[in-house]
């Protein structure tokens, strides 16, 4: 047990699990629905495509987080003109927005022969090195994300049913589908500093994948990834405390080994309970 | 027969002249046509014909290229509302984790809209809807635990617990089995004793021919009227053309490479109006 605590009674490592665990929290709530309607390749393009904001903004002197925001921004539009041209499948365009963003982003960074090793922050995150302000941000982030997932939660659920369906039922589906895309981007936006641009995917995806193997009700898939990913901060600081291992990629790579513990035993008791014999007449 | 005159005569639908495309491929060119109220009508014609595109157009859900289209007396848009559309169990995202008794509840939403509360006599109609299409021991199952005939008639008892004036299904028994089929069918005719207006895209012609009024559909409209006046050789020739098949005792079969589905006395076909698929 002393062992499991030790590391959470230093400060910093105090302001590392809540600042992961409002990152777990918001990525959970919003990624929910990204898993339900199959568009994590477009979560991960977003993860990815706020790089070359950041680098704009690290070149221009402007608060880093500004960056990324313009530039989710940017994908978001970007990834809806995609959408809307029907000659194109969706991932095709949003392929060439991940790959061209993620491209400029690194294009525009070796530019500058000091940034390396906050190129490395930015994509791996330095969770450790959270300050109260990213924790006041991220809190304010988790907020907004709650607010508006239990409010828009009908038109959440029905462009999810079917989009046809949720606008014959006057329940504004593109509105929905633009607002759950600005809520990833506000997820990465606020969660990149913790977690880093290439990992913060790994939080929007693992908790909620796990709970959808579990969970039978949209809330309770929420809350359970909410807690899966919140676990996933606090085990990946525990070994990182112990073992010295990169503390943003620790919590991704715990979210991610969760889903497939949960994945195999979800497996293991589905062929038992398929081999057990019929009851006899 | 004028716009105004058909409105006049008692119509849930009047459409004049009515064209509709999907980007550059007309699907429905200068239809004209009237959907009596309180009746049922249905929707016939082969592969791609306009039929799905025209129940999109009653809500509003596509846009005329041409024409003009009345639903209860006013525009798609504003009479949404009170129109109850059930739309192709396979265009449904079954993957969400819903249980049966709240993708019935969804019908709710139109009245409620996204903020408002659901009261009591919501939760009423949403009983009323399962009870009648006898879905009672499935509310607490998932959508994608259940055949493809319990879904169907989960997401009709998400139409009926809407309680719109005007029922739009988009073929509700297609493939179904023989329970789930009869008991569409069934609420749909209580429907109709009710007095509302029920609209219904089939391929099957025995299925037409039991419906108050049949609009035949083949990128036009080819006739309309009682099933008897419109389901006759010369019209289903012209719908169907070299498809259709003469049998000596005077049944007509319909010849479609796309889809047969055995169990039934006429061959069905694959409807599919969406784009990249302009047959009509």
């Amino acid at each position: 047990m002393h062992w499991l605590l030790e590391p959470f009674q230093y400060e910093f490592v105090q302001r590392a699990f809540l600042a992961g665990a409002l990152a777990a929290v918001t990525c959970a709530l919003i990624g929910t629905w990204v898993v339900i309607r199959g568009l994590t390749f477009m979560g991960d393009a977003l993860a990815h495509g706020v790089l070359p904001g950041i680098a704009v903004a690290f070149l221009l002197g402007v608060d880093v987080t500004i960056g990324a925001f313009v530039s989710a921004l940017v994908m978001v539009v970007g990834i809806n003109a995609v959408n809307r041209n029907a000659r194109l499948a969706n991932d095709t365009g949003i392929g060439l927005l991940f790959v061209g963003m993620l491209a400029l982003g690194v294009v525009l960074i070796s530019r500058t022969r000091s940034f390396t090793g906050d190129l490395t922050s930015f994509l791996f995150g330095s969770v450790l090195g959270a300050r109260p302000g990213d924790i006041a941000l991220q809190a304010v982030a988790a907020a907004v994300t709650l607010v508006l997932v239990v409010a828009l939660h009908r038109m959440f659920l029905a462009v999810s049913f079917n989009a046809d369906k949720a606008a014959a039922l006057g329940l504004r589906p593109r509105l929905a589908h633009v607002v759950m895309l600005a809520l990833v981007a506000v997820a990465i936006v606020a969660s990149f500093r913790t977690v880093g641009t290439l990992l913060v995917f790994g939080l929007l995806v693992a908790p909620p994948a796990t709970a959808a193997l579990v969970a039978r009700r949209v809330p309770a898939m929420m809350a359970l990834a909410c807690a899966i990913g919140v676990a996933s901060v606090g085990i990946g600081l525990i070994v990182t405390y112990h073992f010295d291992t990169a503390a943003g990629a620790t919590m991704a790579a715990t979210a991610v080994g969760i889903f497939f513990v949960v994945l195999t035993v979800r497996e293991v008791v589905d062929r038992l309970h398929a081999r057990q014999p019929l009851p006899e007449r | 027969m004028a716009m105004a005159e058909r409105v006049r005569s008692g119509a849930a639908v009047v459409g004049v002249g009515v064209g509709l495309a999907y980007g550059r491929h007309p699907v429905l060119a200068d239809a004209s046509f009237a959907v009596p109220a309180g009746a049922v009508t249905s929707l016939v014609g082969p592969n791609g014909a306009g039929k799905s595109s025209l129940l999109n157009a009653m809500v509003g859900l596509l846009a005329l290229r041409r024409g003009e289209l009345r639903v209860l007396d006013t525009d798609p848009e504003r009479a949404r509302r009170r129109v109850a559309y059930v739309l192709q169990a396979a265009k449904v995202n079954e993957q969400l984790p819903l249980t049966v008794r709240e993708v019935v509840t969804m019908g709710r939403f139109a009245e409620r809209g996204p903020f408002r509360r659901l009261r009591p006599a919501d939760r009423a109609a949403v009983d009323d809807a399962i009870e009648r299409l006898e879905i009672g021991p499935l509310v607490n199952r998932h959508v994608d635990e259940l055949s493809g005939g319990q879904r169907q008639r989960v997401f009709v008892a998400q139409g009926l617990a809407q309680q719109g004036e005007l029922l739009l299904l988009d073929e509700p028994v297609t493939g179904l089995d023989v329970v789930s089929r009869h008991r569409i069918l069934e609420v749909v005719a209580t429907e109709r004793a009710a007095g509302r207006t029920v609209v219904m895209t089939t391929h099957d012609l025995s299925e037409a021919a039991d419906t108050d009024h049949v609009l035949l559909l083949a990128g036009r409209v080819v006739a309309q009227g009682a099933p008897a006046e419109v389901l006759t050789a010369e019209h289903l020739g012209a719908a169907y053309g070299g498809r259709l098949l003469r049998l000596a005792d005077g049944a007509v079969l319909l010849d479609d490479p796309h889809h047969h589905a055995p169990g039934h006395d006429h061959t069905v076909c694959d409807d599919d109006d969406e784009p990249g698929h302009p047959t009509g």
